[in-house]
Formats: structure tokens, C-alpha cells, sequence
């Protein structure tokens, strides 16, 4: 069962590079406004994609992307906020996803039978589960120390938060946001949270664009954080699920902490166990009246509709909604990295290594660089490190690289991913991927690689197209994150004229012992697996 | 096997026009469209029923007896073309299993039609042509995914991996290498551990539909068994082409003619996969594997239907109203929701045509959850057996099903791959129509009938992948518990 976020946002941050398939859905369409000359016009089916970009910003600062597309009577529609992880304070880590989930929780009017009743029991229901949050935490810290006072004061509170949570379950009407979208065909409810953006997506026919109005405009005014303690425990299984027992999850989110010593790109967007058990109803509802505001959403539409009827359904509903005050500022710069760091993690689980370079973000014009380094190290079956360390000297099962972990609204790292062939080790596999390292700036990549980066570049682009929830996704996150969806265009004719030179500068400048970190999963035998018992045999 | 097709996330619903039956759903059809907005309540707001005819693709056979399904699309310079063929793992001699998978595997690595392997790759990946190939339990898959301007090239580079893969001695030996780590990493995961001895436990561990390789049985594979199972089970009359795209029929049909005409005719082996025995599927079984972790991963269930069981669309929406519809379903509320014992909570009604389906709840829940998490799903299939679903209930999964009907229609490549299933599996082309049908006239006694019949808390098949010495305990309330001890390499 797919749901609602991802621990990592797995969107187009890796933009123009990466894995084929998963990467981008782009926009030719912009490609064929912005650069004509790039594609060659007999081939270009509908070289007025781009122009059927249509974009209107509301008052209150809410921005509309609309595509029309009409072979098929069905609408995508991606709602993306400029917040994420990277927008939580310290001791609140996760709040960015807890918050995404409540997102589903309803309204004023659905979900619920009667607000009025159940805003008096809501308002208890925070207060206790906070003293008992606090109560609990003070017993962990006293331990054994504790007196039968405090133990019985927290099974007190325990008792009335369970008898809270009856009385005010007589009013909810469960997950009842999905039981209309899905009545009236909706597909693809989701949503997800990441360290940039948090997004909400929906595929509907396209006639019941107005429900979609009226749940959304609603959801963006006036959500109400119901079943607030339950939601918290179903995070924590999530957590346990992505995070704990998941060998890669855990060696990520360990690479990922180690690299990052002060900015917040360095926390998992799910949040510490420990933050996500402290996250309390006011501090959820403050974190929504913060950052949820519409100047905050891009709005972005692709299918079956009318643009004008569109801006007038939105004007109608989500014009209402008043503007929230600029975002607080993100203040922390991670520090200059003097010297490598090295980390393992131990799992009962086959080895695998992770390292990463920090280096600029978009906007940068090392950052077009580096989608290009990308590329050539990992794109295919002909790219370098799949040659050297797959094929050729077999030291690896897979390989890949990554431009921008894990987000873009700050400087990120270039990472590169191995697990090895056994018996080979993750030192060996380390040493081979430092050597093809050591290649970029030693000799120009050729052109031919060069070329072969460009032609993928644009195949994807359009391949992008073919979707309509992946272009609204593609719309959404680039408005959200670089200004605006023509840095589709602006980028793509970058990456365009990067040349041989660049990739060995930025190489040489960047792929440093002292610029990078490496997490290693070590194999971690537990007693169990190495029990005798024959293969497949079962024992009582 | 396929995820129910009738039904689930709506992209395999079907979808046309007709619609008949859509108004007896809606209790009084008025329009709000964006002209007369009176914004409301959307719990109370009605629409028309979608109205939507697709394009239909057109049917081609070779002469050979390949069949082909094409429709054209301009809107963007692309040609897509998949292949699906007649072969499978469950064609895997039983002291190689494996030999099916790493035929696929090497068919798209090895280079083909007289192109070295490392041709075949330096020229696809130059000009961004996307080619997979790959053989899965009981059918192959090719595809190319090329720009319209390079198809000509593209196509005769994928004809050749496909009638003649020159299999590569040292891409073979890389895939079974690959094949071997792959063993060696198959217990790294708790959720692929538990998926894997759920099936053993279902069908039994040497059935085709889930039974593994093995160090033993993939070291024994030869380049010459890849070439044996190609040439016996890879023939054009075996093959169903799909192709969509910025084309022109009749050009690409001559194209399709000029790659794969010659190609001459061979014996198609005939998917046959035997049932599992009566006396297997009422013994219930409850089985752990111990293993670090910081949750149970839990699947429960038995082995169910076919898809053409004259049962099959009433237990769908059984199973739909239980767990199968995420948000809607009443396991996801009961666990999730209200209990917030678990993220990831529902059940599954997976059916195909050549094997008996499998039906299954999961959920991942922290192990001090598990025994509750499980009394659960059993009261929630006992109440699904012993009460009509309620008539909210079942209105709500009929108007899901109708108005998610055209998403299996939303593209020229969903509406023909639809098409190549249905032909694959000898179903009507007009199946989902029918199963619309029966959605629509489906009452809350069939429902119950189905639930009674199909859903069997007597043949419950329990398995947990966990830790701790209270998992066997939390467990044993259930039946006898045995651990499954696992091999280091799988």
C-alpha cells in the first residue's frame, strides 16, 4: 500500500541526471521556447507545448501553473509548499512530516460531525498528552529514581488521555478527506515530505475539479489536528519501518547526519525517535500557521481543463485564504569541512558504502557541473563507474551517484552509492571509485560523453511530458525551489554548455579527502543467523 | 502474479463510456461545473457521470503469428513498443531455477543480431534509447522506448537482442555473479524475508510461483542452458507487440515486417502451473524467522481464486471493503487510524489466470503490537464473514470502482497494454467492461457470500519476521508456532 510521504523526497532533485526512468520528468516544452535550435523541428510533434504553460499568482501571493491536456477527461494536480524538514527548530525534528500526516486528519466540516463538540475535548486532549509527554520524559531521565507518586501521576494522566481520546472519537468521521476523493475517482492520494518541499498530490476526472477546490482551499485554511497522539504513534512506525529496519535507510540517515554538523540538511526528515515522541499539538498547529500560508503553494495543474474556469474556481476558493507572513529566515551555514569523516553502521546486513562531497547548490554554476559529472559517472550501462567497477573489474553489484542530496534549497553533497560483489570489500570498491574520481581530473571527459549526456538530457525531458502528474510534480517543485519552472529551461541550456575543462576544474576543486564523508554498513552477525540449523529446515 | 485487476489504486480498473448503472448510484444527478460555482459542502456535491470513449488500437497478425497492437499518438516525438512472450520461470528445470531469469538478464546484456554487447550499448545509450528485457514467473517482457526520429535504428538493435542475443560469455558470467550476490543479500531485509516465506508457506517451496534460486542451482547454469531456453521458448507466435507513439501505422507495421518477418514459427510451451493440493490449503500455519529488528513484519492470509471465478468480482469488493482500499478500508482505519498501531496496514486480493490467487493482510508493527495487531485482522475477518458490509459501505466502493474506471484508460500505452494482458491471459478484450458490470450490480448479499465462502480464518497462514523471545509468545495464541530458520545465503 503506497501512502502519503517519503522519508526522503525522491523528486527531481536529481534533475537531469541519474538513473534513467526515475529521473526527471521534465519539459521539453520549455526546452523547445527556450532553445529552438535544440531540438530539430521534424521530430518536435508540438513545438507549442511550452506556451501552453499558462501561470497566474493570486493576491494573496498563491501561484497557478495550468497544461492543457485533453485526450483523456482526468486532472493531476500537485500542490507544493515551500517547507520542509529544513524549516524545523531544534528539539522539534519531524514536525514537517507529523504535520503532513495531521494534513489528512480534516477540517472544520469534514471529518468530523461536529466541530463546536469536539474543539473543547481536542483542546484537553493537548493539554494532558503534553503534561504526560513531559511527566514521561522526567521518568526516563530519573530512571529507577522514580517514586511511586510520579509512576501513579503518569498512569493517572494515561487514563485520561485514553478517556479523552474516546469522547472525542464519537465525532470524528474517520479518514473521511480520502472517502470523497476516492468516491468521486480519485487516484494517486498522496503526499510527501521532504527536507525542501512538502507536497500533496491527486489524479481525479476532470469534472470533479471543483470538490478538489473545495477540500484543498478548506484543508489550506482551516485543518484541524484530530487523533494528533495516534497519528504520532503511526510516524513512529513509520520510522521503525524506513529508518530502523531498513540496513540502507539507517546507513543514509547516519551518512547523512555525519556530513552535516550544523545545517539542518544533516537531521532525517522523519525526525530523531526522541523528537518525534516530544512533538506536541500547539507546536504542530504553530508549525502549520507558520508556514502553510497560500504565498507559500504553487499550485500546478495538468489535463483535461479549461484555464479560465480554473483561475476562477481557485480565485473563488483559495483567494479567501490571507496571506501568512513572510517565512523566518534560514539562518545556519554548514561550517567548512576540514578533513574526512568516516562513520559505520552496523547491521545484520550485506555491506555497502556511501560517500559524499559537499558543493554548491542550484544556482551555482558548479552545480550544472556536477549534473554533467553526474551523468558520466553513472548514467547507463556505459557510464564510467558501471564500466569499471561492474563490469570490468567485478568489484561491484551496483553503483550510482546522486548531484543533490538530499535537497537543493541549501549546498548539498554529490554522493556516490556502491554495494560490493563479494568477496571483494567496500575498500576495494572505495578505492576504485576514488580512482575514476582521480580520472575527472586528470583527463577531459570526451566529447562524445559529453554528447551522450546532452542526448539523454532531452530524451528525458520529453519522456517527462508524457504524464500528467509527473509534469505537475515537475512544475510545482521547480517553482517552489528555484524561483520558478522556467529554471527547467535556464538549466538544461547550462548543463548544455558545460565544458571538458569545467568537469575537471570542479573535480579537482571539490573531490577532496578532506571535503568528504563515508558511511559504511558493516556486516554485524547476530548469534542467530549463524545457528546450526540446515537451510529452509524448520524447528518448533 | 498481478495485483487484482478489476480493482485496486483504480489505474487497473477499466474504464469506457456506457456507464450504465452510474445513475442508479447517484442519489439525484445534478452538475456543478465551473461556470455557476456555489462552492459548498463537497460531501454533498454531484457530478456527471465521465463520459470518455477511447481510442481503439488496431489488432495485426504476422504471418509468423506474431501479434501486434498498435496506436498512434503525436503528441510527443516517442515511440514506446513492448513485447510480451510466452515463457516464464515456471519453465526453470527444476536443479536450475534461476536459468529463466538470467536468460532475460543477458538477452538485454550480451549484445544480439550481430552487434557485440558493447555496441548494442555505446549506440542505444548515444541516442537515449531506453531497452529492457527481462523474464519474470510466467511471462517475458521486452521493451524500447526511443525517440520517433531514431525508431528505424532502435528497432532493428531490439529485433536483434530478442531473435538473436549473441549472450556474451563474460556478461553471462557477470550475471550469474550478480545472481549469486543477489542470493547473498536476500535476508538483508525484513520486508523481502517475510514477502518470500509467506508465498513458500502458501504454494510450498518448490512451486513455480515461489520457489528461489539457490547458490547450487545458479552456480550449475551454463551459457548454453541460456541458449537452449531462448531458443525453445522465445518464438514469435509466442509474442504480443504493443506499440504506441508518434508513428504512422502502416510504416510501422512495414517496419515491425521488415525485423521480424523471417523469423520462423516455433513451439509456444503452454503456461500450465499446477494447483496446489485441497489437503495444503486448510492446514493453518504459524511460523517466525528471528531476526534484529525494530518491528514484527507480519503477513497473514491463504491462497485464493482465479481471476475468472465466477466469485471473483464480489470477494474483490470484500476484500476492497476489509483492507484493500487504503484510506476507505476498514482494516486501515481500525489499525491505523484509530489505533495507530501500524503506517503501512491492508490487505490484498492478488489473482491472475494460470495459478491459484493469494489473498493476504500485512501490516510492520512494533512487537509489543503484534498479538494485537493480528486479533485484528481476525476479528475484522470475522466480522466481514458474520454482517452484511453496511450500505455506505458498498455504495462507496461501487462509485470508487465506476468513477476510477477511465484511469485504466488514461494513456495510449495503458489502454493497449491492457489489451496484451487480456489476449496473454485468453481473457475477452471487453473483460474490465464486464467486470464494470458486476461491480454495479453487485448487492451486500453477494458480498457476504463471497467474505463466508472465500475469506477462511480456519486456514489462516501466519508468518512474522522478528525479534525477541515474546514474538513466539505473541504468536502462540494463534496455533503452533515453529521458526523458520534461514540460510546465510538465502
Amino acid at each position: 500500500m503506497t501512502y502519503r510521504e517519503k522519508e526522503r523526497l525522491n523528486l527531481g532533485c536529481r534533475r537531469f541526471s541519474g538513473a534513467r526512468g526515475r529521473s526527471i520528468i521534465g519539459a521539453c516544452v520549455f526546452i523547445i521556447v527556450g532553445l529552438p535550435s535544440i531540438f530539430n523541428p521534424a521530430y518536435a510533434a508540438t513545438p507549442s507545448l511550452a506556451e501552453r504553460v499558462i501561470e497566474h499568482r493570486l493576491a494573496n501571493g498563491l501561484t497557478v501553473l495550468m497544461v492543457e491536456r485533453h485526450q483523456t477527461p482526468v486532472v493531476s494536480i500537485n500542490i507544493t509548499f515551500a517547507v520542509g524538514g529544513i524549516d524545523e527548530q531544534v528539539g522539534q525534528t519531524g514536525l514537517a512530516h507529523l504535520y503532513e500526516h495531521m494534513a489528512f486528519k480534516g477540517t472544520r466540516g469534514v471529518g468530523t460531525t461536529s466541530y463546536e463538540n469536539e474543539k473543547p475535548i481536542l483542546d484537553d486532549l493537548a493539554l494532558v498528552g503534553t503534561e504526560l509527554d513531559q511527566r514521561q520524559r522526567d521518568l526516563a531521565t530519573k530512571g529507577s529514581g522514580a517514586t511511586a507518586e510520579e509512576r501513579a501521576a503518569i498512569e493517572s494522566l494515561q487514563n485520561r488521555l485514553v478517556e479523552l481520546q474516546t469522547q472525542a472519537s464519537r465525532y470524528v468521521v474517520g479518514n473521511e478527506m480520502a472517502l470523497l476523493y476516492q468516491r468521486h475517482g480519485g487516484v494517486g492520494l498522496n503526499a510527501s515530505t521532504g527536507k525542501d518541499v512538502t507536497r500533496y498530490m491527486i489524479s481525479l476526472p476532470s469534472n470533479r475539479l471543483p470538490l478538489w477546490a473545495a477540500i484543498e482551499s478548506d484543508r489550506m485554511a482551516n485543518p484541524v489536528l484530530r487523533e494528533f497522539y495516534k497519528e504520532r504513534g503511526v510516524v513512529m512506525e513509520e520510522r521503525r519501518l524506513r529508518n530502523e529496519d531498513s540496513p540502507n535507510g539507517l546507513l543514509f540517515e547516519t551518512f547523512t547526519s555525519a556530513a552535516f554538523r550544523a545545517h539542518g540538511y544533516g537531521v532525517p526528515t522523519i525526525g530523531w525517535g526522541s523528537d518525534i515522541l516530544s512533538l506536541t499539538p500547539a507546536a504542530t498547529e504553530a508549525f502549520f500557521k507558520t508556514h502553510y500560508g497560500p504565498n507559500r503553494a504553487t499550485i500546478a495543474l495538468v489535463g483535461d481543463i479549461n484555464p479560465q474556469e480554473t483561475i476562477a474556481l481557485i480565485e473563488q476558493t483559495f483567494g479567501k485564504i490571507p496571506a501568512a507572513p513572510p517565512a523566518p529566515p534560514l539562518v545556519t551555514i554548514e561550517p567548512e569541512q576540514r578533513g574526512e569523516r568516516r562513520v559505520d553502521v552496523e547491521f545484520n546486513a550485506e555491506p555497502a558504502i556511501v560517500i559524499g562531497y559537499h558543493k554548491p547548490t542550484l544556482g551555482d554554476s558548479d552545480d550544472d557541473v556536477f549534473d554533467v559529472i553526474d551523468a558520466v559517472l553513472s548514467d547507463g550501462l556505459t557510464s564510467r563507474l558501471h564500466h569499471k567497477l561492474v563490469r570490468e573489474k567485478r568489484l561491484a553489484v551496483s553503483v550510482g551517484s546522486d548531484a543533490s542530496h538530499p535537497g537543493v534549497r541549501a549546498p548539498n553533497l554529490f554522493v556516490v552509492t556502491a554495494t560490493p560483489l563479494a568477496p571483494h570489500t567496500t575498500a576495494e570498491v572505495e578505492t576504485a571509485i576514488y580512482e575514476e574520481l582521480e580520472r575527472l581530473k586528470r583527463e577531459p571527459v570526451s566529447p562524445q560523453e559529453l554528447e551522450k549526456v546532452l542526448n539523454n538530457l532531452d530524451a528525458d525531458l520529453v519522456r517527462g511530458l508524457r504524464s500528467n502528474s509527473g509534469l505537475a510534480a515537475q512544475l510545482s517543485l521547480y517553482q517552489a525551489v528555484a524561483g520558478g519552472w522556467r529554471y527547467i529551461v535556464t538549466s538544461r541550456d547550462k548543463v548544455a554548455k558545460v565544458t571538458a575543462a569545467d568537469v575537471q576544474r570542479v573535480a579537482t576543486q571539490y573531490f577532496t579527502k578532506s571535503n568528504r564523508t563515508v558511511a559504511v554498513l558493516v556486516k554485524k552477525q547476530t548469534e542467530k543467523a549463524v545457528a546450526g540449523v540446515p537451510a529452509g529446515e524448520v524447528r518448533p | 502474479m498481478r495485483t487484482m485487476r478489476g480493482k485496486g489504486g483504480g489505474v487497473r480498473g477499466g474504464g469506457i463510456a456506457g456507464l450504465v448503472g452510474v445513475a442508479m448510484l447517484l442519489a439525484s444527478v445534478t452538475t456543478v461545473c465551473a461556470g455557476e460555482l456555489s462552492l459548498g459542502d463537497p460531501r454533498t456535491m454531484v457530478f456527471k457521470p465521465v463520459e470518455f470513449s477511447p481510442p481503439e488500437p488496431e489488432r495485426v497478425v504476422l504471418d509468423n503469428g506474431m501479434v501486434l497492437y498498435l496506436l498512434e499518438d503525436h503528441e510527443l516525438p516517442l515511440v514506446s513498443i513492448t513485447a510480451t512472450m510466452r515463457t516464464g520461470s515456471w519453465l526453470d528445470p527444476i536443479d536450475k531455477i534461476g536459468l529463466a531469469g538470467m536468460t532475460g538478464a543477458v538477452m538485454r546484456t550480451g549484445g544480439g543480431g550481430g552487434l557485440s554487447a558493447e555496441q548494442v550499448d555505446a549506440e542505444l545509450e548515444q541516442f537515449a534509447a531506453n531497452v529492457s528485457i527481462g523474464i519474470g514467473r510466467q511471462s517475458g517482457s521486452a521493451s524500447l522506448d526511443i525517440l520517433s526520429k531514431d525508431v528505424k535504428r532502435g528497432l532493428e538493435i531490439f529485433a536483434g537482442l530478442i531473435r538473436t542475443p549473441a549472450f556474451d560469455p563474460a556478461r553471462v558470467e557477470l550475471v550469474k555473479l550478480q545472481a549469486i550476490e543477489g542470493i547473498r543479500r536476500r535476508q538483508d531485509n525484513p520486508g523481502s524475508i517475510v514477502g518470500r516465506e509467506f508465498a513458500k508457506m502458501l504454494y510450498g517451496a518448490a512451486h513455480p510461483s515461489a520457489r528461489e534460486s539457490s547458490l547450487d542451482s545458479v552456480t550449475r547454469i551454463t551459457r548454453d542452458d541460456l541458449v537452449t531456453f531462448h531458443h525453445n521458448t522465445i518464438h514469435p507466435n509466442g509474442m504480443i507487440l504493443g506499440v504506441t507513439g508518434d508513428f504512422k501505422k502502416d510504416e510501422m507495421v512495414a517496419s515491425l515486417r521488415t525485423v521480424f518477418g523471417n523469423w520462423k514459427k516455433g513451439t509456444v510451451p503452454e503456461l500450465r502451473i499446477v494447483d496446489v493440493p485441497e489437503a495444503e490449503l486448510s492446514r493453518p500455519v504459524v511460523r517466525f524467522v528471528g531476526k534484529e529488528t525494530s518491528q514484527t513484519h507480519l503477513r497473514v492470509g491463504h491462497l485464493s481464486i482465479k481471476e475468472n471465478d465466477p466469485d471473483y468480482v464480489a470477494l474483490a469488493i470484500a476484500n476492497d471493503i476489509l483492507g484493500g482500499s487504503s484510506f476507505r478500508s476498514r482494516l486501515f482505519n481500525d489499525v491505523r487510524t484509530k489505533r495507530g498501531l501500524a503506517y503501512s496496514v491492508g490487505s490484498r486480493l492478488n489473482t491472475g489466470m494460470h495459478d491459484q490467487g493469494v489473498w493476504l493482510m500485512r501490516a510492520e508493527t512494533k512487537l509489543t503490537s503484534t498479538q494485537e495487531v493480528i486479533e485484528r485482522f481476525v476479528a475484522n475477518i470475522e466480522r466481514i464473514r458474520a454482517e452484511p458490509v453496511t450500505d455506505a459501505e458498498l455504495a462507496e466502493a461501487k462509485e470508487a470502482y465506476v468513477n476510477s474506471f477511465v484511469f485504466s484508460f488514461a494513456s495510449p500505452s495503458a489502454i493497449v497494454s491492457r489489451l496484451i494482458e487480456l489476449e496473454y491471459d485468453g481473457l475477452p478484450k471487453d473483460f474490465l467492461q464486464q467486470l464494470r458490470a458486476k461491480v454495479v450490480r453487485l448487492t451486500k448479499e453477494d458480498v457476504l457470500a463471497a467474505a463466508k465462502k472465500h475469506l477462511r480464518p480456519d486456514r489462516l497462514k501466519i508468518v512474522a519476521v522478528g525479534s525477541g523471545e515474546a514474538l513466539p509468545k505473541a504468536l502462540s495464541t494463534f496455533g503452533e508456532v515453529k521458526e523458520i530458520a534461514l540460510s546465510p545465503e538465502g
